[in-house]
């Protein structure tokens, strides 16, 4: 059984169609990279994948460990191991950024069915996992995104994920806005995170983070569906031939 | 034959006060309380008193053997007790010393209203019953060079259904001192309004905190006319949750160069309360600053009206002056209204003003829900920052912890009907 598996998916939005049938299969272990070009749709098929309002599927399904999600909220997909890296992480003034993690850390341990951390022990486990984020404590105990650089808000982002440890992580557009250095710090965040029981799909535009977080599967999308698969050599012929090339020849 | 209903609580005003002398300070006002202010009045037409034409009330006479014992909330603190409206020395504490309360006589009391008469709260129905039914005005002074570090709490509590109750207090801070107030209405009665005259000489420093949670059936109609000199600053909030009906208006003089006023506030409303900040800031002489940041949450069928007044003098050079306002709304049929008035007189001056009404914000709620927060969670964390953070910047440190727990108890009444 598929990780994550997309069958069919058919999406509107403001009565345009967005997803023209999609389907895209995620085995554990894997990491799929999805590129497409501006308007392709990526940006939807990550809202639809983490059940934001308003991008419910008109037709076909999503099943994560064959459980379809359609009638769960972004809530309930959270807690069950779906994990969205936000293209533009959300600022949340006033919300601590500590006990912001730790929330989110326990909610998603009481549904795995472990035991809540304490403060102490969630303190210790945030500043270990933060520390090889290059996230410094002082970070962690402002309000949440607030004040946080593009590359800053990018990494505590990656630090979540790794707190969180879901099943299936959709990184939108991680690399947009990050140098050189921050986006590899963010992606040896990423690829510690890589294992066996888990999987990544990583959507973006260019070729250049697929350098640092190597896919194990490339994907293009272009106008609501993915019009050719491949491994890591696709992403480079996009680099050299543009999409045009591709989409044309579709 | 039909008796004319509209006339009841003037009449009971006008009876309160027979047996004073034509020219004492009471009959006065009492003269000058005609009727309650009529919604074509601009600073009334959101916040209706037409109800109160048609309840009987009558001034309270107060109950001196009532007893009280609710606690203080800060160690050390020095308690001022008004009872039914009248200040209870036996109920209170011994003063700091630097400081004193006492009870005006009729000549200062006449002084007293005629500051008030020469503001613009001249006409606001508090003012002209308070002054005529309070049972008397207290003052509260700090000498100069005064600075008291604990906390006084002024606890207002008493009243009856009925009745209408009628403390007046007078602060007066001489040059160089400071102190910090925390003013609690926990009344009973129909009908509530406080009157208050602070005065803030030179270099002189005072944060009040003020928290309205009266009885929910509970009318308060809060007159508050203050005066700064130069360097003064007066830093205020006000957290209004109480009553069916309840009104914080204020009046800020800025009369000496240098000064710094806050008016902040938050008001917490549910099920059919209305709730109501208005504010006047007179920027009179150059170099002042006033910035005021005010914040609710409505749920049920309630209402919140924030007015907000800044008028700026010709001469009123380098003023800045700032005012924000955000309701969240969290039922559909609750209503913010928000009127910030801006009159500038003076060329080169800073002044701003913004008002948002709306929802909670779908990209952080979203934000959130993606932790795994639900809806319901991702909703009271969202609404306790959107406080915290006004709480925080307004309140000093030691009293935040108080006001946030306040703000919570509040907010549950909002909460426990909407989310």
């Amino acid at each position: 059984m598929p990780l994550l598996e997309i069958k069919n998916a058919e999406l509107k939005l403001d009565g345009k169609d967005i997803l023209k049938g999609l389907s895209l299969s995620v085995n554990k272990g894997e990491v799929h990279a999805i590129m497409g070009p501006n308007g392709s749709g990526k940006s939807t098929l990550s809202y639809m994948l983490a059940g934001r309002d308003g991008y419910e599927l008109e037709g076909g399904e999503v099943f994560l460990e064959g459980q379809s999600l359609s009638k769960m909220e972004a809530d309930e997909r959270a807690r069950s191991g779906l994990f969205l890296a936000f293209q533009y992480p959300v600022e949340l003034p006033g919300v601590g950024g500590m006990s912001f993690l730790r929330e989110a850390v326990n909610s998603r341990r009481k549904f795995l069915g472990e035991e809540e951390l304490d403060h102490l022990a969630f303190v210790k486990e945030a500043r270990k996992v933060a520390s090889k984020m290059f996230v410094k404590d002082e970070m962690l105990k402002r309000a949440v995104n607030v004040g946080f650089s593009g590359g800053e808000k990018k990494r505590f982002e990656i630090l979540q994920m790794a707190m969180l440890k879901p099943k299936i992580s959709i990184l939108d557009e991680t690399d947009s806005g990050l140098d050189v250095d921050a986006l590899k710090i963010v992606s040896d965040g990423v690829n510690a995170q890589r294992n066996e029981d888990n999987a990544i799909v990583v959507i973006t535009h260019y070729q250049r983070l697929l350098d640092y977080i190597v896919p194990d599967f490339v994907h293009i999308l272009s106008d609501g569906n993915i019009i050719k698969s491949g491994g890591p050599e696709l992403a480079l012929e996009v680099e050299k031939n543009g999409y045009a090339g591709l989409i044309n020849a579709a | 034959m039909l008796h004319d209903v509209k006339d009841n609580y003037i009449n009971s005003v006008k009876n309160h006060v027979s047996q004073f002398e034509e020219n004492s300070f009471r009959k006065l006002a009492s003269n000058d309380f005609k009727s309650w202010p009529s919604p074509r009045e601009e600073t009334w037409r959101l916040s209706r008193l037409g109800v109160l034409s048609r309840k009987e009330i009558t001034p309270i006479i107060p109950d001196f053997k009532k007893t009280f014992s609710s606690k203080s909330q800060f160690n050390g603190s020095t308690i001022i007790r008004f009872v039914d409206g009248a200040f209870r020395k036996d109920l209170s504490s011994k003063l700091p010393s630097g400081s004193f309360l006492n009870i005006l006589g009729e000549e200062e009391s006449l002084k007293c209203f005629h500051k008030f008469k020469d503001s613009n709260l001249k006409d606001h129905p508090s003012t002209n019953v308070s002054f005529s039914c309070t049972p008397s005005i207290v003052k509260l002074t700090v000498e100069k060079d005064v600075n008291i570090r604990n906390f006084f709490e002024i606890i207002y509590e008493g009243g009856e259904d009925n009745l209408s109750v009628h403390p007046a207090l007078y602060i007066e801070l001489k040059d160089n001192s400071s102190i910090t107030i925390i003013e609690r209405f926990n009344h009973l009665s129909s009908l509530i309004m406080p009157l208050q005259l602070i005065e803030l000489k030179k270099s002189a420093s005072m944060d009040s905190l003020k928290i309205f949670s009266d009885n929910q059936k509970s009318y308060n109609l809060s007159a508050n006319c203050t005066f700064l000199s130069d360097k003064s600053n007066y830093n205020s909030f006000s957290l209004i949750k109480g009553g069916i009906f309840t009104r914080s208006e204020t009046h800020a003089y800025l009369k000496g160069e240098n000064c710094n006023l806050n008016l902040n506030g938050v008001y917490l409303s549910s099920k059919n309360q209305h709730h109501d900040l208005t504010t006047a800031i007179y920027h009179d002489v150059p170099n002042c600053t006033s910035k005021q940041i005010v914040r609710g949450v409505l749920g049920g069928k309630s209402t919140g009206v924030f007015q907000g007044k800044v008028r700026v003098a010709p001469d009123a050079q380098k003023t800045d002056g700032q005012q924000m306002s955000r309701a969240i709304l969290l039922s559909e049929n609750a209503i913010a209204n928000a009127k910030p008035e801006l009159e500038i007189y003076a060329d080169d001056v800073v002044c701003a003003h913004g008002a948002t009404v709306g929802e909670i914000d779908d990209e952080q709620l979203f934000y959130l829900k993606s932790r795994g927060f639900s809806e319901t969670k991702a909703k009271q964390i969202l609404i306790t920052a959107f406080l915290k953070d006004i709480i925080n910047v307004s309140v000093e440190e030691s009293a935040q912890n108080f006001v946030f727990k306040e703000a919570e108890l509040g907010l549950s009444e909002i909460i426990s009907e909407e989310i």
